[in-house]
């Protein structure tokens, strides 16, 4: 989650004022073939890069047998929902659904909650150890996940809240790399804000909650983003968080289905089905929110 | 910076130690009050729905006799489930235990050693209560027993001219009706590429991986050579192929969809074929003899109790339930298996003809190594006799081999 | 509004309140951190090293400190713990060798074909480019398990060009072999932790070379939105003095672009390789390290260990020298990206003019 989250930082950091030669009335120079050539070549990736996706979709409604003889093709030749039916009415899908989005639900509003707390204190209030948390932090963002796999089921263990859903939840609140963003952006908030709030008699809480985190919406949005689609897409957490089949969620039950639990079939269009249907959530928030994502230069150049 | 590190780690060592003053009574001791109406949790493998069910509407029966609750769980990863229910610390009451992994777990006493107080423990089949002693102490109930033989499909066996009398009862025999079998995008022989299925060729030249009570490591011999020598051949002609080379997940799949026209595999099968590939009719006989005659694969389950169980006596009186008579010739009707009791041999073969071979399977079937950390030597066997047919046979053996010996120093 | 306008007695009550507000806005983060991430790796530290065996608690006094006997039995012990080590070593040091430089290169090229100012339907691009970096590993994998199969969409597009495509997920063979099966004795007899040095230099098993593929499609979006970034920080004027200096549009890119993006490219490697090194999720919805063990990859070594052969001392070892080596790695890489100061040959070289001579122009 790493990864996201400072793409997230950079991406947000990026200057939006760069002057365009567009936006200057000027018409950009140059051959035109090689132009052309390089549009080819990104569409053609493009499409290497959508075609899986459409093929998954594709797959999932057409018969195992169709699915093996004609991978490639788009429209299936015999329209059929039975790998739906299967997963829906025969597997746990709906259970593991309901336990993903709880889970997901409840991380992102607590990491929000409690990131934007800690990001606030780190970056306004003056307090001895702030530095020495600071560099906690920064320790603790070092230490790779597979580290943690075993220890954390035992530590799980030891605190009783193995087999439960604040075992799924409460682990996955650890988020130093989200404490960092709302740092770094409450730094950004003019202080005279405060000052303000703080002469006209408000406590630090109520500066923080009714002055500063409004202000922090950009920011909140990222937070958001980031938690959604790591909480969604975990797996490895949810391995050994828990055993019992009512609190699987969508990862651990659809990577169980791969190796083979409803019968020891091949079943693609089966599998394929449940990975499209996983996929849509963060499909959405990925599309809702893709401005935000990807726009580096929002204000400088005209799409 | 550095004072302060040195700060924070000290003050974590503070929170481990305070855990660690915290953590000794959470585990193991605590719960071994005994309540004899406690609910049970049975947690199972299932081979398929017929087996859920069929196990689910014995323990239901037995709920209902005995008033206490018992709730089965189908597990996915049923090793995984166990170790992570063991070392939580809350593990299920009464599940499966298979004989491979049963020596780890006797070993660091995580199961009850409740055999030899068993009304009925004389009427087990030997074989399979020596698999299931650890240490001189009869642990657990063998719930069944399948051992395998081939799966003809006799559609296909007649089309290519064959009749009974071609049903191979030596190697030669078995290449000769696969090469006859293969044409098309259908081969003579497909099975899994793993011990489970080609230990049976081993047993039939003589030898295994380890002898029978599993105190020794038998397998760089040429028996085993011989037995590796005959797949190897028969995979390089392309008469014999493994599953996953024709991208079915196990044998039964490739010869439901007819990717094979013969396969080996155990009682299992049956209801698999029942359940998902009902169209292809299929013949089951006893596999062919090989240089030291017939030998095949037993593989058994048993009940594991749980040591720190909280209802001992409702897990031992369910189990006595689960292995009488009854309930598991209603088990092989569900699912094929073949009773554990002896007294019920003669019931399932006059309720089962067609299965028969399974069952005279038993007298001459041997065992998978029930050392303990065996299942790791053989999952890494299994990794190479996946890629026999452009392996050595005789390195595999002597990997094995020297594998199997570490784990009896 | 200044602070020396307060009284005395209010700063320090002020100070004395920021305190604790500061200790208790921190608190929950703290508390979830150091029991979620920095407990677990002390428990961690404490079971590799003692003989805890999976039942019971791993900090009750029955379990004994066995000092570097796990550390050993993995990297010298001479029989099948070694070897698997060595095995899923040898797995994953080919996978990040090859995942991380196309990845990078991958999202480099992206990028600089996407910042081209004069693309329409620039945002279309980054969003298809990005997509896969959105899904879960555990769909995507399923769905390269398809696309993958003997029977799947790629080897069906390999057989229109007229090649027959491999059995990918359940080929072992390494793909440096070319096709030869049985090397030369040398290098199949002698050994490094397990595993035949003709192995070592066999490469990434077909099957894993279909996870590298998998790696660079759904880590390239990501990279390549930071590479977006990166170039929107570079100011054209350098650009510009580099065409007039006479560039062509390699140098320009190697010259001038890419020392620019140093930065940049420290974060993707240093990220890729982090996350690299990690290959857990693929591994454990997919081939579980078959064919042959040849896509074993530690972190799922460490976990089917414990969790399933239940040797959680083992377990933990392998995932603390996971840990050394993500480190050493990292070490590494920031080693050879450093700055560096240009030598007067080389600038004279490139014809860059040096500041001195500029300004006397």
């Amino acid at each position: 989650m790493t990864v996201q989250t400072i793409t997230a930082e950079a991406v947000a950091d990026a200057p939006r004022g760069q002057p365009d030669r567009r936006m200057r009335g000027e018409r950009p120079t140059g051959p035109l073939l090689p132009r052309i050539l390089i549009f080819v070549v990104l569409i053609v990736i493009a499409i290497i890069y959508i075609y899986p996706f459409i093929i998954d979709v594709s797959t999932s409604f057409k018969s195992e047998s169709e699915a093996a003889n004609n991978p490639l093709g788009i429209i299936p030749q015999i329209w059929t929902t039975a790998a739906y039916e299967r997963l829906f009415f025969s597997s746990d899908f709906p259970t593991w659904f309901f336990n993903s989005a709880v889970v997901t639900l409840t991380v992102t509003a607590g990491r929000v909650f409690f990131d934007s707390l800690a990001g606030y204190a780190l970056a306004r209030l003056q307090f001895r150890g702030r530095s020495l948390i600071f560099a906690g932090l920064i320790a603790v963002m070092a230490v790779p996940s597979v580290v943690l796999l075993i220890p954390k089921f035992l530590v799980i263990n030891q605190i009783g809240i193995y087999n439960s859903y604040t075992g799924l939840i409460v682990p996955l609140l650890a988020d130093a790399a989200g404490v960092f963003i709302m740092k770094n952006f409450f730094e950004s908030i003019p202080v005279s804000i405060e000052e303000q709030a703080r002469v006209d008699g408000a406590g630090t809480f109520r500066i923080f909650w009714s002055v500063v985190l409004p202000m922090a919406r950009p920011a909140l949005i990222t937070i958001i983003i980031l938690s959604f689609q790591g909480s969604w897409n975990e797996l490895a957490h949810f391995i050994i968080a828990a055993q019992d089949p009512g609190l699987t969620t969508l990862t651990k039950g659809v990577a169980q289905l791969s190796s083979g639990q409803l019968s020891q079939g091949s079943q693609f269009p089966l599998k394929l089905a449940a990975g499209a249907i996983m996929t849509i959530p963060v499909a959405i928030v990925f599309f809702v929110f893709q401005r935000r994502i990807l726009n580096a230069s929002a204000g400088a150049v005209k799409e | 910076m550095n004072k302060k590190r040195a700060l924070g780690v000290l003050a974590a060592a503070a929170v481990a130690a305070s855990l660690a003053a915290c953590s000794g009574s959470g585990f193991g001791g605590g719960d071994s009050t005994q309540n004899s109406t406690a609910p049970l949790n049975i947690l199972i493998g299932s081979s398929g729905d017929a087996e859920t069910k069929a196990v689910e509407s014995a323990v239901k029966a037995w709920s209902d006799k005995s008033g206490i609750e018992a709730t089965v769980t189908v597990a996915s990863d049923l090793n995984q489930q166990l170790a992570q229910g063991f070392s939580s610390g809350n593990p299920p009451d009464v599940f499966y235990m298979s004989a491979d992994q049963f020596s780890g777990y006797a070993a660091n006493g995580s199961l009850l050693a409740y055999g030899d107080d068993l009304a009925n423990k004389d009427d087990f089949y030997p074989s399979l209560v020596s698999s299931f002693t650890f240490d001189g102490k009869f642990y657990c109930a063998p719930k069944d027993f399948s051992t395998l033989q081939l799966i003809i499909n006799t559609d296909l066996w007649t089309a290519a001219g064959l009749t009974d009398a071609d049903i191979p009862k030596t190697w030669d025999d078995l290449t000769a009706v696969a090469t006859k079998l293969t044409s098309g995008t259908t081969t003579g022989l497909v099975i899994g590429g793993e011990y489970a299925r080609v230990g049976a060729f081993m047993t039939q030249a003589g030898g295994n991986l380890m002898n029978d009570d599993s105190t020794q490591a038998t397998a760089d011999t040429p028996e085993n050579l011989a037995a590796l020598d005959y797949v190897k051949a028969n995979l390089t002609s392309g008469v014999f192929k493994y599953a996953a080379d024709v991208g079915a997940g196990w044998g039964g799949e490739a010869f439901g969809k007819q990717l094979g026209a013969m396969t080996i595999e155990g009682n299992w099968i049956t209801g698999a074929m029942t359940n998902d590939y009902p169209d292809v009719k299929y013949k089951v006989a006893e596999l062919p003899e090989g240089p030291a005659g017939k030998g095949t694969l037993a593989f058994t389950n048993c009940w594991g109790v749980a040591a720190d169980s909280g209802n001992t006596e409702g897990a031992l009186d369910l189990v006595a339930q689960l292995t009488s008579t009854d309930d598991q010739l209603a088990f092989s009707k569900a699912f094929g298996v073949m009773p554990s009791i002896q007294s019920a041999a003669d019931q399932w073969t006059s309720e089962n003809p067609a299965l028969e071979p399974f069952l005279l399977g038993a007298a001459y079937a041997k065992g998978v190594p029930t050392a303990q950390g065996a299942a790791d030597v053989v999952s890494d066997f299994n990794s190479q006799v996946a890629q026999l047919k452009t392996g050595d046979p005789k390195a595999i053996l002597t990997s094995t081999q020297a594998n199997l010996e570490a784990l009896l120093k | 509004m200044t602070a020396t306008a307060v009284p005395r007695r209010k700063r320090s009550a002020l100070r004395r309140g920021q305190a604790i507000s500061g200790w208790l806005f921190t608190a929950p983060i703290l508390v979830i951190l150091g029991l979620f991430l920095l407990v677990p790796v002390l428990m961690a530290a404490w079971v590799s090293v003692s003989d805890w065996s999976g039942r019971g608690s791993p900090l009750s006094p029955n379990v004994n400190f066995v000092g570097g006997e796990n550390y050993a039995e993995l990297l010298a012990g001479g029989g099948l713990a070694e070897r698997d080590f060595g095995m899923s070593l040898k797995n994953n040091l080919w996978y990040v060798l090859l995942v991380v430089p196309i990845q990078t290169a991958v999202a480099l090229s992206l990028a600089l074909l996407v910042n081209r100012k004069f693309l329409r339907g620039r945002g279309f691009f980054r969003t298809a480019y990005y997509f896969p970096s959105v899904t879960s590993s555990v769909a995507i994998t399923v769905l390269w398990l398809f696309l993958f199969s003997t029977t799947g969409a790629v080897n069906q597009l390999l057989s229109y060009i007229g090649i027959t495509g491999p059995n990918w997920f359940n080929d072992p063979s390494g793909i440096f072999h070319f096709g030869i099966e049985q090397g030369p004795p040398l290098l199949t007899d002698n050994t490094a932790l397990g595993v035949s040095w003709w192995d070592w230099i066999g490469g990434p098993s077909v099957a894993m070379s279909a996870f590298i593929i998998m790696a660079v499609f759904t880590t390239s979006g990501t990279f390549m939105l930071l590479f977006l970034a990166g170039l929107q920080h570079l100011s054209e004027d350098v650009e510009e003095a580099a065409m007039v200096d006479g560039a062509n549009p390699w140098q320009r890119f190697w010259r001038v672009t890419l020392p620019q993006l140093r930065a940049t490219l420290f974060t993707v490697i240093t990220l890729g390789l982090i996350g690299a090194w990690q290959v857990f999720d693929q591994i454990y919805t997919g081939t579980r390290g078959n064919p042959a063990k040849t896509t074993l990859t530690p972190a799922y070594l460490s976990y089917s260990s414990a969790f399933i052969n239940q040797e959680w001392a083992q377990g933990a070892a392998i995932a603390f020298i996971l840990f050394a080596i993500i480190i050493a790695f990292t070490i590494f890489q920031r080693w050879v990206l450093r700055e560096r100061a240009v030598s007067k040959r080389r600038m004279r070289w490139l014809n860059v003019k040096t500041p001195k001579a500029r300004s006397s122009r």
